[in-house]
């Protein structure tokens, strides 16, 4: 029995989010802004050391300070392993397994590593105690490069050496083809260690509540790290519960734990409400970094442009842990030709340890480091070929049916062309330059961003969604909302499915023990994989009550639609919502339903491990893997892929080298734009995420010691720096969310990187190969600085 | 020590220490959560308060300094429940990802507009530049107070 | 922030007296560099002296003089007519200076006394050879600007010390200009320069005073780029010569943000736009 056909009605309109009044109001209670009767305040002792040994840690003096409740050094942690390889899931990853010691026991490998936890009755006693741990530490030398990690005799930052992991690709013959292309470019890039920079540090309150459960209300993209509570405190899962605020910005750096451990273990121990929040210093020391690559590309293509071989080595830096360094490489691997049909690829990537500040998951994730290589490679090989930068692409973009060089088989509609042209000439006039010193140019990229989680992660994501007595409509689902409004596209479909207005639907989301459990905000995986898990729900539940319905009238459920809060039947007949529901509970019929949506998944491809079968913390994991054989899997790695092209217009100053943007336009094919609104603005913010990467951020490493600890040192574009972004939103249809929408999430971050490098080039002649592109290095790129770079 | 203000057009006293910040005395002494720490030192913008009307850092602003003063925070912006129509602007044109920076930015718009009616874009954009946001890259709020300082100068008449 | 002892004097004389009576007794002013540092433990004195009451906060125009109180806060300096009109080196160096937060509560002396060798108020004063007022223990003397900046955060101020007003010479028929490039804008400058330029009727350049911030311990004054112009026109190829010998004379150190090589060619780049834009407005102000 089934209904009429929903009508997405709510689809594509621009809707504003359920939760922007709360926050222009600033009514919504943040992790920092919740307390408890009878709360402490805890903060974490970090190493100031890059490498050292500790010799002693003595903490009786601290303990005897007035106020203090708690001092916990490692000894004190039940289980002092935390698995840190793929957050959230509920399958394992094979021989990904990375582990850190919640607290260090005799060594510490990065600045900043914690070292103890201390609680007070008040944060300002807790300092002060935090201060008066006595902590020897005898200072061990390190490696602060990754040349240098990888080179022979090196000191090693863990026992097993300093090489984390190793991925290959190899399809086709690579030499052969760069021997019988017409063109071969060469070129070697690196880039830099960068910040998620969120505004709101890390934050959270953790408790006891009834039942023995510790509860944590924090700031996370990852409500599933209670397990990794549970198993730090040595108790069973369900006596730990995480509560996810609304998080003031996430961009991955709320996706490994955070807080949470601290304020379990204490909360625990203590026995009392107890809360942590994160200085802007220390979440600039000590929160994982995204990878710094250097990329190095061999580029050969035909004389009429078509890329004919990529062979391209990556090595990243994965500072002191493993965290996500394995998979944020394996995106690399997989996505570093480039969204383009390349016959010949090999590629060789590595990451190594170093003992500067950890990195792991950022925006884009692996994918994004290598579009600023490829693209600048793609612009070079337009250039020596005197071919138009929309031409070579256009020559060279992945179709449907193609193969990528994993062997995975692009399944949907690739609209790379005509994002291109449309990026290209949205551009409009070129603007002349406004003084004799200044040239002005534009650069064109693109890019292939995965969305949702690798296939044999098997990810699953939940939703439940019912009917109050009256009429109203409850969303329940556990997905996290780090502000790209993951929450209120959930109400915008499943309003759409039940004909409800949107007034009438509350949603609840990011509670680990009363939301069903819905995966992780990360991965650009939300509306896709909650999306289709509440539209699964809102479509069977819309079932449930049509087929009431339909006893009640007497007529099929095909002849019902449910529309403005009533049943309609064909003939003109209605029944209240309300009457339909009592019904329900007449006839036993459940008015909520609860469904779980499946990504696509696959096995492992081509997976070899090399190194001992026993993946102890630390251990270095060296897996290799070719294209798809026979027997080996598909050759599929991420369920779909999301494109996009950035085009644009510079002006640079060639006195001092300062680059500024004139014109930026970003076409992505979305898919299906849920909310047109909230798909434009994850455009416009990744874009300028992109450009802080471009062209200012940089986190400044000493011999491993962080000097850009503060926001007025690590500098994230402001206003004045970054000009209007222009979104251009195609909606091909055919992506596996909900109504065909792809994920948005991370895709705009990858290209702005390398359309700045590019038009910098078509402006002046000089190729950037090194971000961020300061105005010390462009000018040093135009030859016009004598000098050491700086 | 005493300190007395006016906040959001209400007179308080409060009894705190000098070595208190008035971003310290809003949240933890008043309970005003609307003003945000995202860096207390100053640079990102996000616990802006208006003193006597001009922007200021409540996290450098030492509550001595307060002393007499009018302190605005964002919740001092709502009508009879009703809101701003900066807020209104921020809401219709999707201005608002995250959220946390919002507050501040709310309120160094409506000092700068107020005080620089019809000011264009680029001016906005100089104006802001001391409230960081991560989530929105700027175009949607630029594109709200914009909009809300052009009907505000049409209404205002010639 | 670790508590402190609190006190806040109604006359200069108190202020003095408790600066005296109190080894490492700091003011407070604005906060806007003092309050960070209370906050990440960095500053960690047992008394605060807050001069917020005292009465330091005019700008009057006195005879050949605009003397500015040391509470005048940035927001002032920027909108007084009379700094607009009679020191206009001045608004247009403290436009520079933070953000909108920071010129509310920031103060003049503060940013003086604080003496960050990247600030920009500092560089102008220099460049307009102002004279600081200073009340100590033991009487009131004044500091030519020139002589105020000793190093990275030092001043010539005694520890009993206040500054409490600054003397700026009105600008007069001459040209001035202040330029900086910052990493971003709003942020201290990696390079900053404030111009002085003075035309005589034969339209030579009577007097010149060239200063950058950002390159060493304290403002610099560049000899070599002022003598390079006296004397003569300053056409668009001597500024150049003018600016390439400042460059010549400098040895910036290297940072974590910037080579001294680039300092030094944001320097000659910069003085040579900041020379242009001054002499433009000195000839301006000649024909007017």
């Amino acid at each position: 029995m089934s209904g009429a056909p929903d009508r997405p009605d709510l689809i594509g309109q621009r809707i504003p989010r359920h939760d922007a009044r709360d926050k222009v109001t600033a009514t919504i209670a943040y992790a920092a802004d919740w307390a408890m009767p009878g709360m402490l305040h805890a903060v974490v002792v970090r190493s100031p050391y890059p490498s050292a040994q500790i010799r002693r840690l003595d903490a009786a003096r601290a303990s005897a300070m007035p106020g203090v409740v708690a001092i916990l050094t490692a000894k004190d942690v039940p289980h002092n392993t935390l698995a840190t390889d793929v957050p959230g899931q509920t399958t394992t990853v094979g021989p990904l397994r990375a582990h850190l010691h919640v607290l260090a026991e005799d060594r510490v490998r990065y600045q900043g590593e914690p070292v103890a936890l201390v609680a007070a009755e008040t944060l300002e006693q807790a300092r002060a105690a935090a201060e008066a741990v006595e902590v020897d530490y005898e200072p061990l030398p390190g490696v602060f490069d990754t040349a240098t990690a990888l080179a022979p005799g090196a000191p090693r930052v863990h026992e097993a050496g300093n090489l984390l992991a190793e991925w290959r690709i190899a399809r086709g013959d690579v030499a052969a083809a760069l021997a019988g292309a017409a063109v071969v470019i060469d070129g070697e890039y690196e880039t830099s260690f960068v910040d998620s920079g969120y505004i709101e540090p890390e934050a959270g309150v953790a408790w006891i509540d009834g039942d023995g459960v510790v509860t944590i209300r924090l700031a996370t993209q990852v409500i599933e790290h209670y397990r990794d509570v549970a198993e730090v405190l040595g108790v069973p899962q369900n006596r730990v519960r995480v509560i996810g605020t609304y998080v003031g910005g996430g961009f991955g750096g709320k996706e490994d734990v955070t807080v949470e451990v601290y304020l379990g273990l204490l909360a625990w121990k203590t026995r009392r409400p107890v809360k942590m929040v994160w200085t802007r210093q220390e979440s600039l020391l000590s929160r994982a970094k995204r990878h710094p690559y250097r990329l190095r590309y061999r580029t050969g293509a035909s004389r009429s442009g078509e890329i004919v071989a990529q062979q391209v080595e990556i090595v990243g830096d994965s500072g002191a842990y493993a965290y996500l360094s394995a998979l944020v490489l394996l995106y690399s691997t997989v996505t570093a030709a480039g969204p383009y049909r390349v016959p010949n690829v090999a590629v060789h990537a590595r990451v190594a340890y170093t003992n500067n500040p950890p990195t792991s998951a950022m925006r884009g994730f692996g994918a994004m480091q290598v579009v600023f290589g490829y693209e600048s490679q793609m612009d070079r090989v337009g250039a020596a070929l005197g071919l138009d930068p929309v031409h070579v692409r256009e020559v060279n973009a992945l179709r449907r049916g193609d193969t990528l060089p994993v062997g995975q088989v692009i399944e949907t509609h690739v609209a790379l062309p005509v994002l291109a042209r449309r990026a290209w000439d949205s551009l409009g006039e070129p603007t002349p330059p406004r003084a004799p010193h200044v040239r002005v140019g534009r650069g064109l990229a693109c890019n292939l961003q995965p969305y949702g989680r690798i296939v044999w992660l098997h990810d699953w994501s939940s939703a439940w969604v019912g009917f109050e007595m009256d009429g109203s409509l409850v969303v329940r689902c556990g997905a996290p909302d780090v502000g790209g409004g993951q929450a209120s596209s959930l109400c915008q479909i499943a309003a759409g499915v039940l004909g409800v207005p949107l007034a009438r639907v509350s949603v609840h989301i990011s509670d680990s023990a009363l939301t069903p459990l819905s995966g992780t905000t990360t991965a650009s995986r939300q509306l896709y994989m909650s999306g289709n898990a509440t539209l699964k729900a809102a479509r069977e539940l819309r079932e449930q009550v049509l087929g009431v319905a339909a006893s009640m009238l007497g007529v099929a459920a095909i002849e019902l639609d449910l529309v403005e809060g009533e049943v309609r039947a064909r003939d003109g007949r209605t029944l209240a919502l309300k009457d339909v529901l009592a019904g329900c509970a007449r006839a036993s019929v459940p008015r909520s339903r609860l469904a779980v949506y499946h990504a696509p998944a696959g096995e492992p491809i081509g997976f070899m491990k090399v190194g001992g079968p026993d993946m102890a913390p630390h251990t270095p994991q060296t897996l290799a893997h070719g294209p798809a054989e026979p027997g080996r899997g598909s050759g599929k790695v991420f369920p779909d892929y999301t494109f996009g092209a950035h085009a644009a217009e510079v002006e640079v100053d060639t006195e001092t080298g300062v680059v500024r943007i004139l014109k930026y336009v970003a076409a992505h094919d979305v898919g299906r734009a849920i909310n047109p609104t909230s798909v434009e603005g994850q455009i416009q913010g990744g874009v300028v995420q992109g450009l802080g990467y471009g062209l200012l951020e940089e986190v400044l490493l000493d011999e491993g010691v962080n000097q850009t600890t503060s926001f007025a040192s690590y500098l994230i574009p402001a206003a004045g720096d970054v000009p209007d972004v222009q979104p251009i939103v195609c909606e091909s249809g055919e992506g596996l969310g909900p109504y065909g929408a792809r994920g948005i999430g991370e895709p705009p971050i990858g290209p702005p990187a390398a359309a700045i490098a590019n038009a910098i080039a078509a402006a002046t002649g000089a190729r950037l190969a090194r971000l961020p592109m300061t105005g010390e290095r462009v000018l040093r790129a135009l030859g016009a600085l004598d000098g050491k770079d700086g | 020590m005493i300190v007395r203000f006016t906040l959001n057009g209400r007179p308080r006293e409060v009894e705190t220490e000098p070595h208190r910040t008035l971003l310290d005395v809003l949240r933890d002494t008043l309970g005003q959560l609307e003003a945000k720490e995202g860096c207390a030192e100053g640079a990102c913008g996000a616990c802006t308060v208006l003193l006597d009307g001009r922007p200021a850092s409540s996290c450098l602003t030492l509550v001595p300094l307060v002393e007499g003063r009018r302190v605005t925070t964002v919740r001092g912006l709502e009508r009879d429940g009703r809101l701003h129509p900066l807020q209104e602007s921020f809401v219709a044109h999707g201005a608002v990802q995250c959220g946390f920076c919002t507050p501040g930015v709310l309120l160094t718009a409506l000092w700068y507009v107020e005080k620089n009616p019809g000011a264009d874009r680029e001016q906005i954009r100089q104006a802001l530049g001391g409230n960081l946001c991560r989530c929105t890259g700027y175009t949607k709020i630029v594109d709200a107070i914009e909009a809300w300082s052009r009907r505000a100068t049409a209404e205002a008449g010639p | 922030m670790i508590p402190f002892e609190y006190h806040a004097p109604a006359t200069v004389g108190d202020a003095v007296a408790m600066l005296a009576a109190r080894d490492g007794a700091k003011l407070l002013a604005g906060g806007q560099s003092l309050v960070p540092a209370l906050t990440y433990r960095l500053a960690r004195p047992g008394v605060l002296v807050d001069i917020n009451a005292l009465p330091l906060a005019d700008v009057v125009r006195t005879n050949g003089h605009v003397r500015l109180g040391a509470l005048v806060r940035h927001h002032v300096l920027e909108e007084s007519p009379d700094v607009r009109r009679w020191c206009p080196l001045l608004a247009e160096a403290v436009a520079y200076v933070g953000n909108a937060r920071v010129r509310t509560l920031g103060t003049l002396g503060g940013s003086l006394a604080h003496a960050d060798p990247a600030a920009e108020l500092p560089v102008a004063m220099v460049a307009l050879d102002a004279r600081f007022a200073a009340v100590g223990a033991a009487g009131s003397r004044e500091i030519p600007a020139g002589e105020f900046f000793r190093a990275p955060l030092t001043t010539a101020l005694a520890a009993d010390e206040i500054l409490t007003a600054v003397d700026v010479p009105v600008t007069r028929g001459a040209g001035t200009a202040f330029v900086e490039l910052a990493r971003r804008p709003g942020d201290f400058p990696l390079v900053s320069v404030a111009a002085v330029v003075a035309v005589d009727r034969a339209g030579r350049v009577a007097d010149a005073r060239v200063v950058f911030g950002g390159l060493a311990g304290a403002p610099q004054r560049s000899a070599p780029a002022e003598d390079a112009l006296r004397g003569h026109e300053p056409t668009p190829e001597r500024i150049a010569a003018a600016a390439h010998a400042a460059r010549r004379a400098l040895r910036p150190e290297t940072d974590v943000f910037a080579s001294g090589a680039y300092r030094a060619h944001l320097a000659e780049v910069l003085a040579r736009r900041a020379l242009r834009t001054a002499t433009n407005r000195a000839l301006t102000v000649e024909v007017r």
